[in-house]
C-alpha cells in the first residue's frame, strides 16, 4: 500500500509538512531493477550479434543471390537511399498506410462507440465483425485490385479493411468498460450528454483505443505491401517485388531493413513516449 | 424558510419479477437552512432512493418535493446542490486538482476563475500541496478529502452525502467528521446525509431522521441539541446514542 499518511483534520501548517514524494510509492528493490535492465540489455547485444554471425557464415556458402551478405546489404542500403525515387517510394507507401489507418481509426471508433451505445445493434453486427475478421488481406487485396484498379485506394483499402476491425473490437470492448458511477457523478453536476460522453467516455476508450490502434498499425503497414506488391505501380511493395522478379536479393534485403528501421523509430520516438505521456495516470506495477 | 421539504412522498419500484416493492411510504421531511439533517436507518429502508429524490434524480410516485420552496420539477438552480457518494469516484485520469475541477466544468465559469476555485477548495481540505497527485497516489483519506472538495467547489448551498465515510477507518473517519463541521459553519452549507452509523449522526447532525425499514418510513424525529464539537466519550453523548439505538 501507499505510505502516504492522512492530513491531520485542521488544514493548519502542520499538515502542509507532508511532502507529495511521500504519497507516492517506490518499488522496494531500485537497485536490483537496474541490474535487470543491464542483463536485458547485454543480453539483447549478443543476440543481436549471433544473428549478424550466423548470417555471415551462412552467406559466405550460399550465393548472393539467395543470401547476401550483411556487409553486401549495407552496402545496396546505402546506395538505395541515395537514389532520388527512394524517398518518393517511402513517401507513397507511407502516405497510403497512414490515409488507410486514419480513416480505420475514425470509422472503427465511430461504429464502436455506436455498436457500444446500442446492445440490439452490438449483438446483430458481431458475426459480421468475424467475418471480416476471418478474411485475409490476400484476398482483400484481390478485390481491392477487381474494383480500384492499380491505384492508391487499392492499397488504402487493403490497410482499412484490416486496420478497421481491430480499433473497433477495441473501442466497443472499452465502452462496456465505461464504469455507471462515473457516469452518474457526472448527472449530479448535470452535465450534458456530450459533457459525459468527452469527459467520462471518451478517457475509458482511450487505452483501449490505443493499444488497438498500435496494432491496427503495425498490421496496417504489413498488409499494405502485399496489396502493393499486388496492385500498385509505385511504392515499397511494388520495388520490393520488381527487386524479386529481378533476383535483385540484395534489394529486397535492404528495402526490408528500411522497414523495420521504419517500424522501430516509430515505436521509440513515437508510440512509447505518446504512450508514456497519455497513460501516466496509471498506477505502474513495481518491478 | 426550509431547504428541503418532502410531504408525503412514496415510492415503489418494479422488481425484475413483475412484483412491485414499496420502498418509501409517507415520507414527511423539514430541512431548515444550515442544518445538518441525518437519515439513520438499517440497510432496505430506502434512505438512498429518498437521497436520490431530493436530488432529482429519482421521481416519487406521490407525494411533493419542494426546494426552496419551488416543486422540484420547476426547481432550476441544481447546480446549488453537490452530492457525494459513498465511494470516492474520483477519476483516476485526472489529478486530484483536475477531480476537483470536474463539477465546475458543467458551469459557466471561466477558465482563469475555476483555477482559482480548485485553488481555494483544495487549500480548504487542505491538500493544496497535493494538486498534481493522482488518485492512485493518495491514501484513502486525502482520497475522500479531494472528493469533498470536488463537492464543495461548486460553492452548493446544499451538499448531500451518502454514508460517504463508512469506508474509511475510524480515525480518519473522525478527522473527516470535523472537516465537514468546519466547512459546513465555514461555507453555511446545509446538509442531508444517510448513515447506518448512530455514532455518525449523533456526531454530525442536528436533527435525525429514524426510518424504518420495508417499506421505508420515519418512526421519528429527534434534534440533537448538543454544542459542537461533541465528544463521543460525554455522558449527554451516549445517552443520545442509547435513545437512538432503542428506537431503532
Amino acid at each position: 500500500m501507499t505510505d502516504a499518511r492522512d492530513v491531520p483534520p485542521t488544514s493548519g501548517p502542520a499538515a502542509m509538512k507532508v511532502s507529495p514524494a511521500a504519497a507516492i510509492e517506490r518499488p522496494a528493490r531500485a537497485p536490483s531493477a537496474t541490474d535487470r535492465r543491464l542483463r536485458t540489455l547485454f543480453l539483447r547485444v549478443g543476440l543481436f550479434v549471433a544473428i549478424l554471425v550466423a548470417w555471415q557464415i551462412g552467406s559466405t556458402n550460399a550465393p548472393a543471390f539467395v543470401l547476401p551478405s550483411p556487409e553486401r546489404v549495407w552496402r545496396v542500403w546505402i546506395s538505395l537511399v541515395a537514389t532520388p525515387s527512394f524517398w518518393t517510394d517511402f513517401g507513397i507507401t507511407f502516405g497510403r498506410i497512414l490515409a488507410g489507418f486514419a480513416f480505420a481509426a475514425v470509422v472503427g471508433t465511430v461504429l464502436g462507440l455506436v455498436l457500444g451505445a446500442s446492445r440490439l445493434l452490438g449483438e446483430a453486427f458481431e458475426p459480421l465483425l468475424t467475418v471480416i475478421n476471418t478474411v485475409s488481406s490476400a484476398i482483400w487485396a484481390i478485390f481491392a485490385l477487381i474494383w480500384f484498379g492499380l491505384s492508391n485506394w487499392t492499397t488504402i483499402f487493403v490497410v482499412f479493411m484490416t486496420a478497421m476491425p481491430l480499433i473497433l473490437t477495441n473501442v466497443w470492448q472499452g465502452t462496456r468498460t465505461v464504469n455507471v458511477e462515473f457516469v452518474e457523478l457526472a448527472q449530479t453536476f448535470r452535465m450534458s450528454r456530450r459533457q459525459v460522453l468527452t469527459k467520462i467516455y471518451l478517457p475509458t476508450i482511450l487505452p483501449p483505443f490505443f493499444s488497438g490502434a498500435r496494432l491496427a498499425f503495425g498490421f496496417g503497414a504489413r498488409v499494405s505491401l502485399v496489396a502493393e506488391s499486388l496492385g500498385a505501380t509505385s511504392g515499397i511493395g511494388y520495388r520490393l517485388r520488381q527487386a524479386a522478379d529481378l533476383v535483385q536479393t540484395d534489394q529486397v534485403f535492404a528495402w526490408t531493413l528500411t522497414l523495420i528501421a521504419l517500424m522501430i523509430v516509430l515505436e521509440t520516438l513515437i508510440l512509447k513516449p505518446l504512450e508514456r505521456h497519455l497513460f501516466k495516470w496509471k498506477e505502474r506495477v513495481p518491478g | 424558510m426550509s431547504v428541503v421539504a418532502l410531504q408525503s412522498v412514496s415510492k415503489c419500484f418494479f422488481r425484475r419479477d413483475g412484483e412491485q416493492l414499496e420502498v418509501l411510504r409517507n415520507i414527511d421531511l423539514d430541512v431548515p437552512e444550515r442544518s445538518i439533517v441525518a437519515l439513520l436507518g438499517a440497510s432496505g429502508c430506502g434512505k438512498s432512493t429518498l437521497l436520490n429524490i431530493i436530488a432529482g434524480l429519482v421521481e416519487p410516485d406521490h407525494g411533493r418535493v419542494l426546494l426552496n420552496g419551488t416543486p422540484s420539477a420547476a426547481f432550476k438552480d441544481w447546480r446549488s446542490m453537490t452530492y457525494m457518494f459513498q465511494e470516492d469516484r474520483l477519476l483516476p485520469w485526472r489529478t486530484a486538482a483536475q477531480n476537483v475541477a470536474f463539477g465546475l466544468e458543467a458551469t459557466k465559469l471561466s477558465r482563469a476563475e475555476r483555477r482559482v476555485r480548485v485553488a481555494e477548495t483544495l487549500d480548504l481540505v487542505g491538500l493544496s500541496q497535493f494538486a498534481n497527485v493522482y488518485p492512485y497516489e493518495l491514501s484513502g483519506g486525502m482520497r475522500s478529502r479531494v472528493a469533498l472538495a470536488r463537492s464543495l467547489a461548486t460553492e452548493p448551498s446544499i451538499l448531500l452525502m451518502d454514508e460517504p465515510f463508512s469506508k474509511l477507518d475510524p480515525s480518519i473517519r473522525a478527522q473527516m467528521h470535523a472537516e465537514v463541521l468546519r466547512i459546513a459553519a465555514l461555507r453555511k452549507v446545509t446538509i442531508i446525509f444517510v448513515t447506518h452509523d448512530v455514532e455518525e449522526a449523533v456526531v454530525l447532525a442536528d436533527k435525525v431522521v429514524v426510518l424504518h425499514p420495508r417499506p421505508g418510513r420515519v418512526r421519528e424525529t429527534i434534534s440533537v441539541p448538543l454544542a459542537y464539537p461533541r465528544d463521543p466519550l460525554a455522558t449527554a453523548f451516549t445517552d443520545q446514542v442509547r435513545h437512538l439505538r432503542r428506537i431503532l
